[in-house]
C-alpha cells in the first residue's frame, strides 16, 4: 500500500516530476510544492471556487482533486495568463470593469472565464452568471465581474 | 493537508478495482468525481484506509448508449456529459434538465452519475431523476454482478444498498417518457434543495395520462415515489379536482427532516403547493 507517489504533471507548460503524499490536495500541491501561490485556497470543501484551475482545459476546483490525480495531466494556473510581464486581455478587462476589489477571488474567476472562452459558445448575460456561479466574491457584488467577462467574450480584445 | 492518511491505488480495470475492494472490504472507498467524497475526507467525516481511484477506467465505465428501448449510462459519466449528450436530449430530457441544478460548472466537470447515486443525498437531483425514471442500478463485486431496482437502492440518508465490496458500474434506464417536469426550491443558487420533484408520464391521443411517476426529494430520508398520487392520476385527463386529490395523497410519503435550511413543517407546507403547480403546468403543456 502506497501513501506517497511519483507523479509527472505539466504545469503551465513545464513538466514537473515529483513525489506527493496521497492525502495532499492539488491546490496545496500547486501552492506549497510548486510555489505557485496565485491559486488561492478558501473553503477547502468545494464551495468558494478560489482554487479553480484548468486540468486538461477544464475548470475544476483543485481542493477537490488529489495531487496524485494530476499524474499525466496538463494543469494551467492563473500564472499562465500574464503576457510578457503585462496583463492578458482578460485580465485587462477585469481591471477596466472594476471586476475586483480585494482580489482574493480573482484567480478563480479568471480561470473559470478562460475555460468558458475556450468553449467558444455565445452566451447571454444570465448564462455567463450561471457559468461563473461556482466562484464567490464578497466585495464586488458581481456586476463588474459579469461586465468584464461579457465584454471579453464579446470579442473586445482577443486572447 | 487535511484528510487522515490513506493509501491510494489506481486499478487498471474494473476487475482489478473490485479485487481491491474485496481485499479491503469496509475500509476502502471508490474515488470517482470526488466532489462529495473529498470534502468528507477533508472534514474527516470519512477516514478510509484505501482510496480506489476509478478515474482512469473511462473505457469500461464511460459512455451513454441506447440499447433498444433502454439507455445505459456508465458510472463514470460526468454531469457535463449528461448535460450535453444528444442521446439524452432525445430520449431522457429529464436528466439534462435536472443536471443543470447540480453544483456549478467546476463540480459538473468532475462529478459523476455513479458517484451521485452512491452518495445518496436525499436532496440530490440525480437520485431524484433516476427514481422518477425507474432506473436499474448495476453493481459489481469480485463475486459477480447484480442489478438493483432504484426503488430498493436508497437505504436512508446518505446510504445506499451497495455492499462495501461492491461498486456501481452502470445505470440502466428503461423508459423514454414523452413528458417530464422538474422543480426544486433552494434557499439560494447552487445550494442543497429544500425540496425537489420530478414527474414523468406519457399521454394518449385522447388526453389521458399513462405511466405516471412522481418522485419527491428533500422530504424524507431518501428520494421517494408518490405512488398513490401517481395512481390517482393514471389513465385520466386530469382536471383541477384530480390534481388537488393527488397532491393530498402525495403527503403520505412526506416525512421531512428539520434542519438548518428549513423546518419539517415548512417543507410539508411547500409540497402540495409546488406539486400542484407542476402538475398543472405539465397538464397545460401538451
Amino acid at each position: 500500500m502506497d501513501y506517497s507517489h511519483e507523479i509527472s504533471v505539466t504545469v503551465n507548460g513545464t513538466v514537473q516530476r515529483t513525489r506527493v503524499e496521497s492525502r495532499v490536495h492539488a491546490a496545496d500541491f500547486i501552492r506549497h510544492q510548486l510555489g505557485l501561490t496565485g491559486t488561492h485556497v478558501g473553503c477547502e470543501q468545494g464551495v468558494c471556487g478560489m482554487c479553480t484551475v484548468l486540468v486538461d482545459g477544464q475548470a475544476v476546483k483543485s481542493c477537490l482533486l488529489l495531487a496524485v490525480q494530476l499524474d499525466g495531466r496538463e494543469v494551467q494556473t492563473v500564472e499562465s495568463l500574464g503576457e510578457n510581464g503585462g496583463l492578458s486581455d482578460l485580465q485587462q478587462a477585469f481591471k477596466d470593469a472594476h471586476a475586483l476589489q480585494c482580489g482574493f477571488c480573482t484567480p478563480g474567476f479568471l480561470m473559470t472565464a478562460t475555460a468558458l472562452q475556450r468553449e467558444g459558445r455565445a452566451l447571454s448575460r444570465d448564462e455567463i452568471r450561471d457559468e461563473m456561479s461556482g466562484v464567490l466574491c464578497r466585495c464586488t457584488g458581481y456586476e463588474g465581474i459579469v461586465d468584464a467577462v461579457e465584454r471579453h467574450l464579446g470579442g473586445e480584445g482577443d486572447d | 493537508m487535511k484528510p487522515a492518511p490513506f493509501a491510494y491505488v489506481r486499478p487498471a480495470s474494473v476487475a482489478d478495482a473490485v479485487r481491491q475492494l474485496s481485499e479491503n472490504a469496509g475500509s476502502a472507498r471508490v474515488l470517482a468525481g470526488g466532489q462529495s467524497l473529498v470534502p468528507m475526507l477533508h472534514m474527516r467525516l470519512m477516514r478510509p484506509e484505501v482510496l480506489v481511484d476509478i478515474n482512469s477506467l473511462g473505457g469500461e465505465l464511460g459512455g451513454i448508449e441506447p440499447r433498444g428501448s433502454e439507455t445505459v449510462i456508465g458510472a463514470l459519466v460526468r454531469y457535463t456529459e449528461l448535460e450535453t449528450s444528444p442521446v439524452l436530449a432525445e430520449r431522457l430530457p429529464l436528466l439534462p434538465r435536472v443536471v443543470r441544478h447540480v453544483g456549478d460548472r467546476q463540480v459538473r466537470n468532475r462529478g459523476t452519475i455513479g458517484g451521485a447515486l452512491v452518495q445518496a443525498d436525499p436532496t440530490g437531483e440525480i437520485p431524484l431523476a433516476c427514481l422518477a425514471l425507474g432506473a436499474q442500478v448495476v453493481a459489481r463485486s469480485a463475486a459477480g454482478e447484480r442489478t438493483i431496482p432504484i426503488e430498493e437502492f436508497f437505504d436512508g440518508s446518505y446510504a445506499s444498498a451497495l455492499e462495501p465490496e461492491e461498486m456501481l458500474v452502470s445505470v440502466r434506464l428503461p423508459l423514454s417518457p414523452q413528458h417530464c417536469a422538474f422543480f426544486e426550491r433552494g434557499r439560494k443558487h447552487n445550494d442543497f434543495a429544500l425540496l425537489s420533484m420530478a414527474i414523468v408520464a406519457n399521454r394518449d391521443g385522447d388526453g389521458s395520462w399513462r405511466s405516471v411517476r412522481i418522485a419527491l426529494g428533500g422530504v424524507n430520508d431518501r428520494p421517494v415515489l408518490a405512488s398513490a398520487a401517481a395512481e390517482r392520476l393514471e389513465g385520466r385527463a386530469w382536471d383541477v379536482g384530480d390534481v388537488e386529490e393527488a397532491v393530498r395523497l402525495a403527503l403520505d410519503v412526506v416525512d421531512p427532516p428539520d434542519d438548518v435550511r428549513a423546518s419539517a413543517e415548512y417543507r410539508r407546507h411547500l409540497v402540495p403547493i409546488h406539486l400542484g403547480r407542476l402538475l398543472r403546468e405539465l397538464g397545460g403543456e401538451a
